[in-house]
């Protein structure tokens, strides 16, 4: 007779043969079946060992005491986890056919019950006392239970109050978030006030709550997001033909851009714009100012802090030849520019460049659109 | 003594003569400039400290290991507890530590400082070389009126403290020229600063110290320090116009040879096409750097392929390596001449370059890099347009 770890080792080596021949004959590459080859070998090895050993119930060479051993020696309890195992496997193999989420969960269900199942069944067999026994599945499982089970809880928390966020509107996250808040602080200066509220009566309050929280979550997002409206950028503006960095106008793209300065560690330049209407450059160097413009390497992302020192806000825009436009295969400036700058603030502008400046006729330049005499020549060797 | 000991003692004393080498360019206690020499004033003191202490931490030890070692006495009655011997071991390191950590601070922020720099030059690495590039300036002696890109070897003027402003294209490199400061990696994005000053002419080495891919040990670099006059010379050449071979020679043919298989990635300025549109390379369609060494002036550099291999013969290369300091710097400016080409290895780098000096260069495996190179090809060149290739080159001064 097969004694239960047998049933168990063979299974799970009958299962990894069969896997490693499917990896094998559909999929591509040989170490997945290497690996579940090597997993069935050493499956049906442990197979036989636990097999010839009578699940280590008695030595080996007791001939007699194997011989008449039963299979097992006492019914498992009831238990919840095979249910659920197999609801998972159920789950599993619909999401193989429909969503690739429903297949996540039904592998997260499978693992879960599996290793609680796994646990559960061990545990029964420490001793012949029930109690004990279950004292010996928590001192094992609750460690790994509590933290998952609290990590799933703030996961479903955080989910649930983002697809909320996500579906109202700003003004009404505000409203909404702000009665929850109102709403959560009343109850616990109520239970807090009168402690001889029943305990149930506060883990209803927070069932009910929960309980709202995931609809709430599942309403929402089953609805969708609201429509969040991207921020423009002159990069994309100037890919729609918009010409913002000829031009001293504000743009949407421009709202706010003082305060996007960053990298000022890798900064390969810093350009100011005075107050007199000129453009000056500092390469990080006391003595690396020049009448030729400035120079920067080719094919490499130069980080250029414009800082605006000119009294009104101003934009630093970059002249870099010509670029022939998907599409229309027509030739068009090539122009990259900041956004409009308030006076004493700053922006980064990354500027790389694969051709020298000798391919442009008129060479490259920085300059500030709205003030002519706001110009810089860049030499891109 | 026994004969264990004799052979320890044998060793030991092989390896403290191997510091005395004197063939070695790359050691930071030979220091060539005020940087490198703080770097030596503070790692003397702090070496001999530290080697103080170990000594007398090792003879402690020794003295314990024998004096108490496993004789099979009883074991002796254990105490807790030394309050002041304690406090006292506590205090001693901590005040050996704050000792050399003042002097430390101060020189680490003594090198950072960049205010009293006088010239700016601009190093970018990749797999596996250094770019190196002059903007235009009023510093470096008399200005740099015109950029000067050059690779592998970098010239600069002596008594001058030059700023080096490094980056990299691909992955993190890291400069370091022993005998001129402490290294300093060059990462992409970012510009990192690293100051360096001879004080006379002189070849002073260096190498990539940040393993960097496979040919990570054959990415080399140097300084050549010259004289204001002789770093003057250099520059005027370095922005002299270019000049076509003559017609009908070999060096003419092998300006078409170049344009046709070499012109895609590496850039001669003023080299023009028929229509007299200047011929501009595209190193970023091929490449995954994005960049390939100029080769406008490649024979005023006296190696090649990142410093690897040498352009001058071994005979001529000593002319030049080897020359005090007086003349260093006029050795230098002859270039390589066609007497003095290191032609076997040029030729063998340009036959086939990955066999030389490994790289990812195997067009049909750069999945990884959506086909584009990393290092040179092998160009499946004839040995015609090799012999072309090496006249035009030659050319290059």
């Amino acid at each position: 007779m097969f004694t239960t770890g047998s049933k168990f080792l063979i299974g799970a080596a009958v299962l990894a043969t069969i896997s490693a021949i499917a990896y094998g004959v559909t999929q591509d590459g040989v170490m997945g079946t290497v690996g579940l080859g090597s997993a069935a070998v050493a499956l049906w090895f442990l197979a036989g060992v636990n097999l010839f050993t009578r699940d280590n119930n008695y030595w080996a060479d007791e001939i007699d005491s194997i011989e008449a051993a039963p299979a097992a020696v006492r019914a498992p309890a009831n238990s919840v986890w095979p249910f659920a195992f197999a609801f998972g496997a159920a789950v599993l193999a619909v999401g193989l056919v429909t969503y690739q989420a429903v297949f996540v969960i039904g592998i997260v269900l499978l693992l879960a019950s599996g290793a609680e199942w796994t646990a559960e069944a061990w545990a029964q067999r420490a001793s012949a006392d029930a109690e004990h026994n279950a004292e010996v599945r928590d001192r094992i499982a609750n460690p790994l239970e509590f933290p998952l089970a609290a990590a799933i809880g703030v996961g479903v928390v955080v989910y649930a109050f983002s697809r909320v966020m996500l579906y109202l509107s700003k003004t009404n996250t505000v409203i909404a978030f702000a009665i929850l808040g109102s709403i959560i602080i009343a109850l616990a200066f109520f239970f807090a006030y009168r402690p001889r509220v029943p305990s149930k009566a506060a883990a209803v309050v927070i069932g009910v709550g929960a309980l709202g929280l995931i609809a709430g979550g599942a309403a929402a997002g089953l609805s969708g997001e609201r429509d969040i409206h991207p921020h423009e950028t002159t990069s994309g503006l100037n890919e729609e033909g918009v010409d913002i960095c000829t031009s001293p106008e504000e743009f949407e793209a421009d709202e706010k851009a003082s305060q996007s300065v960053g990298a000022t560690a890798a900064v390969a330049a810093t350009i100011t714009l005075n107050s007199d209407g000129e453009l000056t450059y500092d390469l990080n160097g006391p003595s690396a100012t020049g009448s030729q413009g400035i120079t920067l390497p080719r094919s490499n992302p130069n980080n250029i802090v414009f800082q605006n020192r000119s009294g009104e806000a101003r934009r630093l825009s970059v002249s870099l030849g010509t670029i022939v436009e998907e599409g229309t295969e027509e030739e068009v400036p090539y122009l990259m520019c900041t956004a409009l700058v308030d006076d004493g603030g700053a922006q980064n502008i990354t500027v790389n460049v694969a051709l020298p400046s000798i391919t442009s006729p008129d060479g490259y330049s920085f300059f500030v659109p709205g003030v002519e005499s706001a110009q810089l020549n860049l030499i891109v060797p | 003594m026994n004969r264990r000991v004799r052979i320890a003692a044998v060793l030991g004393l092989a390896a403290l003569a191997a510091g005395c080498a004197e063939d070695a360019p790359q050691d930071m206690f030979q220091p060539a400039g005020p940087n490198a020499q703080s770097i030596y004033d503070l790692s003397v003191p702090v070496f001999i400290i530290a080697g103080v202490i170990g000594v007398i931490v090792m003879v402690f030890i020794a003295i314990i290991v024998v004096k108490f070692r496993d004789r099979g006495q009883a074991i002796p009655d254990q105490v807790h507890g030394k309050p002041t011997l304690e406090i006292i071991l506590t205090i001693i390191p901590a005040l050996i530590l704050i000792g050399v950590a003042i002097p430390t601070v101060g020189t680490i922020m003594a090198l950072n400082d960049t205010s009293d720099t006088e010239c700016v030059i601009n190093v970018t690495g990749q797999q596996w070389w250094w770019e190196i590039d002059y903007p235009t300036q009023e510093g470096c002696g008399a200005g740099i009126d015109e950029p000067i890109v050059t690779s592998g070897q970098m010239v600069i003027p002596i008594g001058t403290p030059v700023l080096v402003r490094g980056t990299s294209r691909d992955v993190i490199h890291s400069w370091w020229i022993p005998r001129l400061n402490g290294k300093r990696d060059m990462v992409p994005g970012r510009v990192h600063t690293n100051r360096i000053e001879a004080d006379e002419p002189g070849i002073y080495a260096g190498q990539c110290t940040e393993f960097c891919g496979l040919s990570h040990a054959n990415m080399r670099m140097e300084v050549i320090a010259l004289t204001p006059e002789d770093f003057e010379a250099w520059k005027l050449n370095q922005i002299k116009p270019y000049e076509s071979p003559e017609a009908d020679t070999l060096a003419a043919a092998g300006e078409q040879t170049y344009i046709s298989q070499c012109a895609r990635c590496h850039q001669v300025n003023g080299l023009e096409d028929a229509d007299g549109a200047p011929i501009v390379s595209r190193p970023d369609l091929s490449v995954y750097s994005g960049a390939a060494p100029n080769l406008t002036h490649l024979m005023t550099r006296n190696t090649f392929a990142g410093a690897a291999f040498n352009l001058l013969s071994p005979e001529c290369r000593p002319r030049v390596w080897d020359a005090p300091p007086d003349t260093v710097g006029e050795e230098y400016l002859k270039g390589v001449t066609p007497d003095c080409l290191n032609s076997v290895e040029l030729r063998e780098w340009l036959r086939n370059a990955p066999a030389k000096k490994p790289m990812y260069a195997d067009p049909t495996k750069l999945e990884a890099t959506d086909g584009l190179v990393r290092g040179m090809p092998n160009l499946a060149l004839s040995e015609d347009q090799i012999d072309e290739l090496v006249a035009y080159l030659l050319e290059r001064q």
